[in-house]
């Protein structure tokens, strides 16, 4: 059995990009510096040459809004940062100009891109360089957001939107994702790009989940089921902006329960998207209020032991489940130790 | 034709679009704001003679005399004021928007500074691409108070693209005056970038600022090197609408005096005569085109999203 981490199914599909697509260009802040970006564009200026893979000022601004020009000509922008938290200083592009070129010229033009934003988390990486800023652009019609939570994901949906897709995606990784080990045979068939995935079936209750929330619910159900032999279906929304409804409704038709679990604030945000989606649908199916995984709602605090409040994690997962499944918060269940917590993830050193 | 006259013609027929606007304006057919190009077509249609159609070229909002003046079709023009399905884009854009793909007009943006760096992208791709092509962007001297201006600056030095600025200064943003707003001089600004700068003081010039635009994009072609052009003009209008506001206290009549009475296509009467009939002729028809398109029906309305 062959493996893959999630840095590595970013590598090679930023290679692919730039080999499969000769539009494509590659650029952003350390694409081109010994990090390489997390090591996702390691020796792509060698391979592919400066015009094509290149460093940028600090001018988020400017080289966003760069990319209409580039695109309006044939080229295929592919634009990353470190963190997405320095995404708002694209957002007049992203808003005012990228979501709007088609339709408010009529369908005369259209703007093929990719954006690449890094979720940072974890080890103090404070207010400024963690934030999950997904809500802010899946508002805006015209923006595609996807959030891959797997290698599989990862190479699925960036082959499709570079070589197929015609309007702009925005990606948001998350960096806790990069270090996941993947089982590579499984990124061998190719699922449907730009929509959500059963990542796996069950009958008691229903997770739909986005980016790294996906591997804390599998971890969670993991345990639930080794302990109480709970049947918990994952649904992995990827594209925020485009979720199968219709999955959606079918699963928690079948287990009446369901937990949001995403990486953002939940006001206004992903939970409150499928809670909408559920309750303007078919309220009825629900057989307990809809459960929320999301960030306390303050920013991001520096100190550990903050950081630890802030975040949650598998263990609020495993509450909820119980939750659901017994009918009341105080389930008395034990919930996973931070041994188990530590066992079934090498907690993070950093720095990253 | 003598080229002067051709271009007189191509700024007398901008003028005339205009003043048929104004007319058309209190029927409410034209339901959205229109900023009026009056009294800042010529240097527009100077520098757009120099362009070939494979130029390519982005506006601000204010963009009635590039929009014609790249060669963009009247009659759409119109449809696209009055919010008809045979606008150019089906009435969704309206008079801010404007754009005329086929002429290289590549769009205009109410975000004034935004289009600075959509031209630095298009620039880009005709360097790597090596073609023998310009884009230039057009703004106010509002949109070099934009930090965008000062980013696309900074990258269109470095990585010497082709790009041409052409900055038309009516010493207005809105009704904000240019000294109330700038700290810095624009030669100096863009000798720390190393860029090359040409000052237009009389924006009525068409036939120099057609030469010299010339030669600039001829060089510009060679070297890929950015350009900027400041071309000293007069809004005779209101900001936005199709008003006089000298009455609103913050600039004099006199200003507008000063322009407007050595205004060639005000001054120019034999010219004027000589083609007055056949622009009017294209405008009725153009008009007569949108008064009888249909509007856009609801399924455009979730159409071109993604």
């Amino acid at each position: 059995m062959s493996l893959i981490t999630y840095r590595e199914a970013i590598a090679i599909a930023m290679r692919d990009a730039l080999k499969k697509n000769p539009s494509s260009l590659v650029y952003g802040l350390c694409v081109t510096d010994h990090t390489g970006l997390f090591g996702t564009t390691l020796g792509l200026e060698a391979e592919f040459g400066a015009d094509r893979v290149f460093e940028t000022p600090l001018s988020e601004d400017a080289m966003t809004g760069f990319a209409v020009g580039a695109a309006l000509n044939g080229l295929y922008p592919i634009h990353i940062h470190l963190r997405n938290d320095f995404l708002l200083l694209s957002m007049n592009q992203l808003v005012n100009s990228i979501a709007k070129y088609k339709y408010m010229y009529g369908g005369c033009f259209e703007i093929p891109m990719l954006v690449r934003g890094i979720i940072g988390r974890s080890w103090g990486q404070g207010a400024q360089h963690s934030q999950s800023l997904q809500a802010l652009f899946a508002h805006i019609p015209g923006l595609t957001v996807i959030m891959p939570a797997s290698a599989k994901s990862v190479l699925d949906n960036y082959d499709y939107v570079v070589n197929k897709c015609k309007s702009p995606v925005i990606s948001l990784e998350h960096r806790l994702l990069y270090d996941y080990v993947f089982e590579s045979e499984e990124c061998v068939s190719k699922t449907e790009a730009l929509t959500s995935y059963i990542v796996q079936n069950g009958s008691d209750v229903t997770i739909v989940a986005a980016s790294i929330m996906v591997q804390e619910s599998q971890k969670a159900s993991r345990f639930v089921k080794e302990n109480d032999g709970i049947e918990v279906e994952i649904i992995d929304l990827n594209c925020i902006t485009n979720p199968d409804i219709k999955m959606i409704l079918e699963s928690v038709s079948k287990t009446g329960k369901v937990i949001v679990a995403d990486t953002g604030w939940s006001s206004f945000g992903v939970c409150a998207e499928v809670a909408r989606i559920i309750a303007t649908n078919s309220p009825e199916i629900l057989k307990a209020p809809i459960k929320e995984i999301s960030m306390a709602k303050a920013p991001c605090p520096t100190a550990k032991t903050l950081e630890n409040f802030f975040y949650p994690d598998m263990g609020d997962i495993v509450d909820l489940i119980y939750a659901l499944y017994y009918g009341k918060s105080d389930h008395g269940k034990d919930l996973p130790s931070r041994e188990y917590k530590m066992r079934s993830f090498k907690e993070f050193k950093g720095p990253f | 034709m003598r080229h002067y006259e051709k271009m007189f013609y191509e700024a007398l027929r901008i003028r005339m679009v205009e003043e048929r606007i104004i007319e058309i304006y209190p029927s409410d057919k034209i339901q959205s704001p229109v900023h009026l190009s009056i009294g800042q077509e010529h240097h527009v249609v100077g520098f757009c003679n120099s362009l070939t159609m494979d130029d390519q070229l982005f506006a601000t909002y204010r963009s009635h005399a590039p929009y014609l003046a790249k060669g963009g079709d009247l009659k759409l023009f119109f449809a696209e004021l009055f919010g008809k399905k045979d606008g150019i884009s089906k009435g969704k854009a309206g008079s801010m928007h404007l754009c005329a793909p086929d002429v290289g007009f590549m769009g205009s943006s109410a975000i004034v500074g935004a289009i600075i760096s959509h031209a630095l992208g298009a620039a880009y791709s005709i360097k790597i691409k090596g073609q023998s092509n310009i884009v230039v962007a057009m703004i106010g001297d509002g949109a070099t108070e934009e930090g965008v201006f000062h980013e696309c600056l900074n990258f269109a030095s470095l990585k010497d693209l082709p790009i041409l600025i052409v900055i038309e200064n009516n010493g207005l943003s809105i009704h904000s005056h240019i000294h109330a707003r700038q700290s810095y001089d624009l030669n100096d600004l863009l000798g720390a970038y190393k860029i090359n700068y040409l000052k237009v003081d009389d924006g009525f010039d068409m036939d120099s600022i057609y030469e010299e635009t010339k030669e600039i994009r001829n060089k510009m072609i060679k070297e890929y090197r950015p350009f900027v052009i400041e071309m000293k003009t007069y809004r005779y209008k209101s900001h936005v609408g199709v008003e006089d506001d000298f009455d609103k206290g913050y600039r004099h009549k006199r200003e507008f005096k000063e322009w407007y009475l050595r205004d060639p296509l005000v001054t120019n009467k034999p010219l004027i005569r000589r083609f007055r009939k056949e622009i009017m002729d294209e405008i009725d028809e153009a008009v007569e085109f949108a008064e009888k398109s249909e509007y856009p029906h609801f399924e455009e309305l979730h159409k071109d999203v993604y």
